[in-house]
């Protein structure tokens, strides 16, 4: 579930396609999950120019946002896209960020053309996981990131954060969790109780240690109260420099920037789950009730066959 | 959060596939086949098991649950192996499995366009003859599973109206006729506002075009694996048929330049992996001739279409009789053959013509009627106009107010769903 590449992304892929063989007008929003939002363009005038807008969620007041953008951003567009992609300044209104592609100089070979097209498609991941990423890559090479004073804050949700509290050694991520409904809430604390629970098992010796509390832990003392209100108690993972060697890491980063979202996922589908327990269990009631009824109803049901009752000349007098 | 400044969501869930995406688009994001495959082998299992694994069996449940795919997904999930079966939620534009079609939604909104369904207005589409009931069941699964802000069902023939509302002009009355793959109806709509009493539905759909194909092929010998012939048939109704204007003429045609007529299809069996080829002549023009002279494929229905219309039209409020026969919009991916709205027109134009040729006559040419123009709207995206109805419809500022909103649902319960304000206007 939640794989980091959009699903818009056979859309691109189409559209690189089409674009490239004859000019298409292309004009299309989607919004994803936590009010991150997509604008893409592509005009009749110049078919091989390709513009997406981003727009990230709005950021609490703990978390740095250099010029509409979280740290290390620009650095990661640049290393993951290369001479391709120009960043427009300022970007487009009602977005943090707008990207010009040039799709005349996309590589020939039609599978480094795919893994491009992913990679474009993964937008979200570069931008947004890109002070995560930095974080981790010092954590594997032990080292701590300088000029960040613990703990850190990440945007992850419109005006809610997660905290990452570097060590040379370990980074400890504590998220807050919130949701809005009250069933949601109780369902999403048992969900994380069993999730916790199930770190324990035999098979996930090497998955990162992760605890659940009603309390902040001790890692986010320092951070104000407003940012720790908390309904659904508290996540914290730890992270060893083993999570994160070579080709780990991007998933790493994906799932921690994900993890609200995969919470909120498995409510959901625990919520219809219990949905269709519900409505098996009301049919086997009303089976019961069915077999119940006397049986002279049931057999002249049954010799009519029909939903409605005929009435005959007989009938309607005795009625 | 507020949701109404985001997009609202609009999903059109029809037999065949399900249309879905963000209002004020002009595409949807997806269009895939409405299907779910579900691993049903764990159920089965469970019974065997004693009462001593009841851990097991319930954890075994629990995985059963997240095991399942839809959409196209589904389909070659349940080609390559035998645990999943394939499972059709929407029959005949009607709900039929709503276990199915819960599961349906929640891959449709998490796995697909991937949104928070808290953040969204939604807007669902319905059949004209959708029951009170499925309303209410729609909305408790939308408001209780979900938790969206707000939801509107809307009855997809009017969004089919709405969407040639922005093409050409602004024109709330007309016909719909919509024939899609599990249900054809012909539903008249004035101010926007739906006659439900002049409906008319026809059991010949896109399915029967695809069967009567089936069968066409499998009567002439084709080489086709039988376990494969509906896929292929349904290929072959997508990519080579169209409508003829004379059915003795086009006989005559195929057979004096077969070559010029007759496709090929080229194929790979399933199971052996050995390539096939097949030819299709006849069935090229008789697919969609269902609609037309519909005893060729059986005798249970024999009122072409054309004549279903003018039936609806004629049972309407007399003063709405020349716009509604002035503004027919087709909608459905079903007329989407080449050539089906000019021979509707045609054939409807007859009817119409000899009917006031008859009152001219009885009259004695005494008086003279004005002519009746006869219109039959087409426009490049039939396939998903109710998809793309629903996405002009969703982007208006009044949409949010005439949805219904979660604390109107916590307040009255499911059965505000009850009742659509489009069937309300004129009875």
């Amino acid at each position: 579930m939640l794989t980091s590449t959009l699903t818009i992304y056979t859309v691109l892929m189409l559209i690189t396609f089409f674009s490239l063989e004859k000019g298409v007008e292309l004009d299309h929003h989607w919004v994803e999950f936590d009010d991150v939002r997509y604008h893409i363009q592509v005009s009749m005038k110049n078919p091989h120019l390709l513009l997406l807008s981003v727009s990230l969620p709005t950021p609490s007041s703990e978390t740095i946002f250099v010029r509409g953008l979280p740290f290390g951003a620009i650095e990661a567009i640049k290393a993951a896209y290369g001479n391709l992609v120009q960043i427009l300044d300022p970007p487009r209104d009602g977005y943090n960020l707008t990207l010009k592609f040039n799709l005349a100089k996309l590589p020939a070979n039609p599978d480094q053309k795919h893994a491009f097209m992913v990679k474009v498609a993964s937008i979200r991941e570069v931008v947004l996981g890109a002070p995560l990423r930095v974080i981790l890559q010092h954590l594997a090479a032990r080292t701590v990131a300088p000029d960040l004073d613990p703990p850190v804050a990440l945007v992850h949700r419109p005006n809610e954060c997660f905290f990452l509290f570097p060590q040379a050694d370990k980074v400890t991520v504590v998220y807050p969790m919130r949701f809005n409904d009250s069933i949601d809430i109780v369902l999403a604390t048992s969900f994380l109780q069993e999730f916790v629970e199930a770190r324990r098992t035999a098979g996930l010796h090497n998955t990162p240690p992760c605890s659940w509390s009603v309390t902040p832990p001790l890692e986010i003392k320092g951070v104000p109260s407003d940012a720790l209100s908390a309904n659904a108690g508290f996540v914290t993972f730890v992270i060893y420099p083993r999570h994160v060697e070579g080709h780990k890491l991007d998933r790493t980063v994906w799932n921690l920037s994900t993890f609200h979202a995969y919470v909120s996922y498995h409510v959901k589908c625990s919520e219809g789950f219990m949905h269709t327990r519900m409505r098996r269990r009301v049919e086997s009631l009303i089976q019961a009730l069915d077999r119940a009824k006397p049986d002279a109803e049931n057999s002249k049901k049954t010799s009519f066959n029909r939903s409605f009752k005929r009435l005959g000349l007989k009938d309607s007098s005795t009625n | 959060m507020d949701p109404s400044p985001r997009p609202a969501v609009v999903i059109d869930n029809g037999s065949g596939y399900t249309k879905m995406g963000f209002a004020g688009n002009v595409e949807p994001c997806f269009i895939i086949p409405t299907v779910v495959a579900v691993n049903e082998s764990f159920l089965n299992q469970s019974k065997n098991l004693s009462k001593a694994n009841w851990l097991a069996q319930h954890n075994a449940g629990v995985m059963a649950d997240l095991d399942f795919f839809i959409g196209d997904e589904a389909l070659t999930k349940s080609r390559c192996s035998s645990t999943y079966n394939l499972n059709y939620p929407v029959q005949h534009g009607q709900v039929e499995n709503w276990d199915a079609m819960e599961r349906y939604w929640q891959q449709c909104i998490f796995n697909y366009l991937r949104c928070d369904p808290e953040d969204h207005y939604f807007l669902l589409t319905e059949s004209p003859l959708t029951s009170p009931e499925s309303r209410e069941y729609t909305g408790e699964i939308m408001f209780e599973t979900f938790n969206v802000p707000g939801l509107y069902i809307a009855v997809n023939s009017v969004l089919a109206l709405a969407a040639g509302y922005t093409t050409s002009k602004c024109e709330m009355t007309g016909v719909v006729v919509d024939v899609g793959d599990g249900a054809s109806h012909v539903v008249p709509v004035a101010d926007g506002y739906v006659i439900g009493s002049s409906i008319k539905s026809i059991p010949i759909a896109g399915k029967d075009v695809t069967l009567f194909v089936q069968n066409l092929m499998r009567e002439r010998g084709e080489n086709i694996p039988p376990d494969d012939s509906f896929e292929v048939a349904r290929k072959v109704k997508e990519m080579y048929c169209y409508t003829c204007s004379d059915i003795v003429k086009e006989f005559n045609k195929h057979d004096k330049e077969p070559i010029k007529y007759t496709r090929h299809w080229r194929g790979i069996k399933p199971k052996t992996g050995a390539p096939y080829s097949c030819d299709i002549g006849y069935e090229r023009f008789l697919g969609p001739e269902i609609f037309f002279s519909p005893e060729i494929y059986g005798s249970d229905f024999t009122t072409p279409l054309p004549v279903v219309i003018d039936k609806c039209i004629q049972s309407a409020p007399i003063d709405t009789r020349r716009s509604l026969y002035k503004n027919i919009v087709l909608s459905g991916g079903s007329t989407m053959f080449k050539d089906f709205h000019k021979r509707l027109q045609r054939d409807l134009k007859t009817i119409v013509d000899t009917r006031v040729h008859l009152s001219e006559a009885r009259l004695n040419g005494e008086i003279k009627s004005q002519p009746v123009e006869v219109n039959v709207v087409s426009h490049p995206i039939q396939r998903f106009a109710v998809w793309f109805g629903g996405s002009v419809l969703a982007s208006t500022p009044e949409f949010f107010t005439a949805c219904h909103t979660k604390a109107e649902y916590e307040e009255h319960g499911a059965s505000i769903c009850r009742t659509n304000p489009v069937f309300k206007g004129m009875y």
